[in-house]
């Protein structure tokens, strides 16, 4: 043991102290940093050296602390229960949002919805029935009707723009999953090359966390750690990045609701195979976009506006068969009373034939030219179990029920993300009053340590200065 | 209940507080200012099918009373005429019996005989009665006469009577049939009082018409208290018309509406809550340690 060791010991400990004030210094210097995970700087107690010759003896002391390293204090399985609740966010706030738009175009109930309309159309066929040819309540008819095709039509065309709109933001969501996962394979690069080198990472793994959480959002996912501190995320199974190289995804399908077929995932080198997503904004878009089917099970925009086409062809089919054995005042007879545009859907097709008091068939045949029995049948077809009344208001009910729990799950998910972020950020958050305390703790260990380099510069100064000097 | 409390978690958590109380707040508000139970359809999906089937018997109900008041017009017009034309009638049953008096002069005969030709044209004018521009004796025809013609003759449609829906189950015949009051052709009423002006004229015995008159005033009472039977239905009508209006929106409301009372109390709780969060973020994020240490 060497007279000078003990300086070196003392020393020791003023680089560890210091190292622990540094390390300090980041944590509250980054307090309000998103996404930053505290760090501790970790010491190790140095040991005895070996003996080095036979000849060397008794017993001694370690040689001071060691800085063994700067540890990220995150943990792996809360900032996975993050990505998870990120992902079913993703997904229940694309459909929430998405229904919320749909109930505010349908304006039900209230006066401005189809129901009233639908009603008003109903009653002004009372009206015409009650004065036969009269210009006044035949235009009012003429009017409603018009409304009513028109609110149908203008329902359709919110329909088909929200879709437009909703498949111009999936592109752009993949757009922004592929530069992200391009942003983490570098990340991964950088953080591999720091771990073969044996130099502190935890701030690229901070922003590779926060890149990962935002993948998870847009698209669900699955992400593993890999040995060389690389990661990887799978979607469907497939890699969308592995370390530092990534693969590219695409949207292919239908750019048209009208078109009618899925918008579908794949990946870019291998198109064909829809990539099988398990959550995430995309996943919700995705399902949104879905086309409508027979059975209710479509995506709900698309499967709304089929509803609007349901509902223009009941009315056609309900009014025209009466309508066409009815007489008008200027004797026309077997026309309809709606048409369609041939080429266009239903809802934008449904069109008023009679265009003046003159041509609307209210008579029954050989009743006498003011007969308006057949406008007063036709006014009664808006009450019964399937008329186009009741197809609507079970259409506003089951829309209204989905809307409901569509919403009641975007909460639930919110809840659950809420819960994920605040048991990772209750880990992982730099808390201003423990740094404090730290900064005292090392702050006194760097006082203490430089005490004992006092001393024994003390002990050394008696030894060289004042041995032999007795009795001088 | 989480292990560790952070300025972060803290803050985070004081966000989520306060942003969750404005959010109810707002909420409140808008209940407040639209004074309606359900905002959106998806609040309450029930209670909007409710919604829909009142307001759809509302606006049936609104029409129904519109049917009446046109439909109470035509009967007070059917009323009217036939009253008028009961009094005529009248006239004409005093005018005969006191020509069948055997010991009148040719000139008093001929003064019977033109005041008994002056009510046939007016018993063919109240026959001819319109209303809105219909001819209410004539069914649906729009010939725009119900008898026409010498001798007068019925032009209306005696089988396609004009009715009103005056409620969602029933409907009610507004009108009254000509043919039935008048009678067509040769036994019309017309045509006989003109029959005894003539026979008076011609100084041929009328003590035969005496029944034949009798009759035909019978029948016209007779038709006056069906019309006047379907104008009572149809003021009942009309009462329960209104009532169910009243009804109706009653259920609407009880359907719809917010109390005023409880959206206030609602507004006032929401809002102290909202007070509250703030002054407990501004209490538990001012202190730390920094504020304790030398």
């Amino acid at each position: 043991m060497s007279t000078f060791s003990g300086l070196n010991t003392a020393l020791s400990g003023l680089n560890a102290a210091r190292t622990g004030l540094n390390t300090t210094g980041q944590n509250l210097t980054n307090v309000n940093t998103a996404g930053y995970t505290r760090q501790r700087a970790e010491f190790s107690a140095l040991g005895t050296p070996a003996r080095g010759s036979l000849n060397d003896s008794g017993i001694k002391v370690g040689q001071g602390v060691g800085v063994s390293g700067i540890s990220r204090l995150g943990d792996v399985f809360l900032e996975a229960r993050v990505r998870t609740s990120f992902s079913a966010s993703g997904y229940t706030g694309v459909r929430a949002n998405a229904l919320n738009s749909i109930e505010e175009t349908l304006n039900e109930p209230g006066p401005n919805g189809i129901s009233s309309q639908l009603q008003g159309f109903w009653t002004s066929w009372q009206g015409v029935s009650n004065t036969p040819g009269d210009a006044a309540s035949s235009a009012v008819l003429l009017e409603k009707s018009a409304t009513l095709t028109q609110s149908i039509a203008s329902g359709y065309k919110a329909m088909d723009a929200q879709w437009s709109q909703t498949r111009g933001s999936a592109d752009t969501v993949v757009k922004d999953i592929n530069g992200t996962a391009a942003q983490v394979a570098a990340l991964n690069k950088q953080i591999r090359a720091a771990t073969a080198a044996g130099t502190p990472n935890n701030e690229l793994i901070d922003q590779r966390n926060t890149l990962t959480a935002k993948i998870a959002q847009l698209t669900g996912g699955t992400t593993r750690e890999l040995p060389d501190g690389t990661n990887e995320i799978l979607l469907g199974g497939n890699v969308l990045l592995s370390g530092s190289t990534s693969n590219e995804v695409k949207l292919f399908g239908a750019t048209k609701m009208a078109q009618g077929g899925p918008v579908q995932l794949e990946w870019a080198h291998r198109p064909g195979s829809a990539v099988d997503l398990d959550g995430g904004k995309l996943a919700g878009m995705l399902s949104v976009l879905k086309p409508a089917e027979l059975d209710g099970s479509g995506g709900m925009i698309a499967q709304t506006a089929a509803s609007y086409n349901t509902m223009a062809r009941k009315l056609a089919d309900t009014v025209n068969p009466v309508y066409k054995g009815g007489v008008a005042p200027d004797k026309t007879t077997g026309n309809d009373f709606f048409e369609f545009t041939a080429g266009v859907p239903a809802a934008l097709g449904l069109t008023v034939v009679p265009k003046d008091a003159g041509s609307i068939q209210v008579g029954a045949p050989n009743a006498g030219g003011k007969d308006g029995s057949i406008a007063a049948t036709i006014s009664q077809l808006g009450i019964g179990a399937d008329s186009p009344d009741t197809v609507w208001s079970d259409t506003v009910v089951r829309l209204g029920v989905e809307i409901q729990s569509g919403l009641q799950q975007a909460v639930l998910a919110d809840m659950s993300l809420n819960n994920a972020v605040a048991s990772q950020q209750s880990n992982a958050s730099v808390d201003i009053d423990e740094e404090n305390v730290n900064l005292l703790t090392y702050q006194h260990a760097y006082q203490a340590a430089a005490r004992v380099m006092t001393a024994i510069d003390e002990a050394l100064d008696v030894l060289i200065n004042q041995t032999g000097r007795v009795g001088r | 209940m989480l292990s560790r409390v952070t300025m972060t978690t803290n803050s985070t958590a004081a966000q989520r507080g306060m942003q969750a109380n404005a959010v109810k707040l707002a909420e409140a508000q808008l209940r407040a200012n639209t004074l309606q139970k359900n905002t959106r359809l998806s609040d309450d999906p029930a209670a909007a099918a409710d919604s829909l089937a009142v307001r759809a018997a509302q606006a049936q109900a609104a029409q129904h009373a519109r049917n009446i008041d046109n439909g109470d017009g035509w009967l007070t017009m059917a009323n009217g005429a036939l009253d008028t034309s009961v009094t005529l009638l009248q006239r004409v049953q005093y005018l005969t019996l006191q020509g069948a008096n055997g010991t009148m002069t040719p000139e008093a005969k001929e003064a019977i005989a033109a005041e008994l030709d002056s009510i046939s044209s007016e018993l063919l004018v109240q026959a001819n009665t319109k209303f809105l521009g219909r001819t209410i004796f004539a069914g649906n025809s729009d010939a725009g006469f119900a008898f026409k013609g010498t001798p007068p003759t019925f032009t209306g449609e005696g089988n396609s009577p004009v009715v009103r829906r005056i409620s969602g189950e029933a409907t009610i015949r507004v009108d009254a049939d000509g043919a039935a009051i008048f009678v067509n052709g040769a036994e019309s009423v017309f045509e006989q009082v003109s029959k005894i002006a003539a026979d008076l004229r011609s100084g041929a015995d009328i003590s035969g018409s005496i029944d034949t008159v009798n009759a035909a005033l019978n029948n016209v009472i007779g038709q006056r208290s069906v019309v006047g039977a379907r104008h009572a239905a149809l003021l009942r009508a009309k009462d329960s018309n209104v009532n169910a209006l009243v009804d109706l929106e009653s259920q609407r409301a009880s359907v719809e509406d917010l109390d005023l009372g409880k959206a206030i109390l609602d507004l006032k709780t929401q809002e102290l809550a909202y007070q509250a969060s703030l002054s407990v973020t501004a209490k538990v994020l001012s202190t730390t340690l920094m504020d304790f240490l030398r």
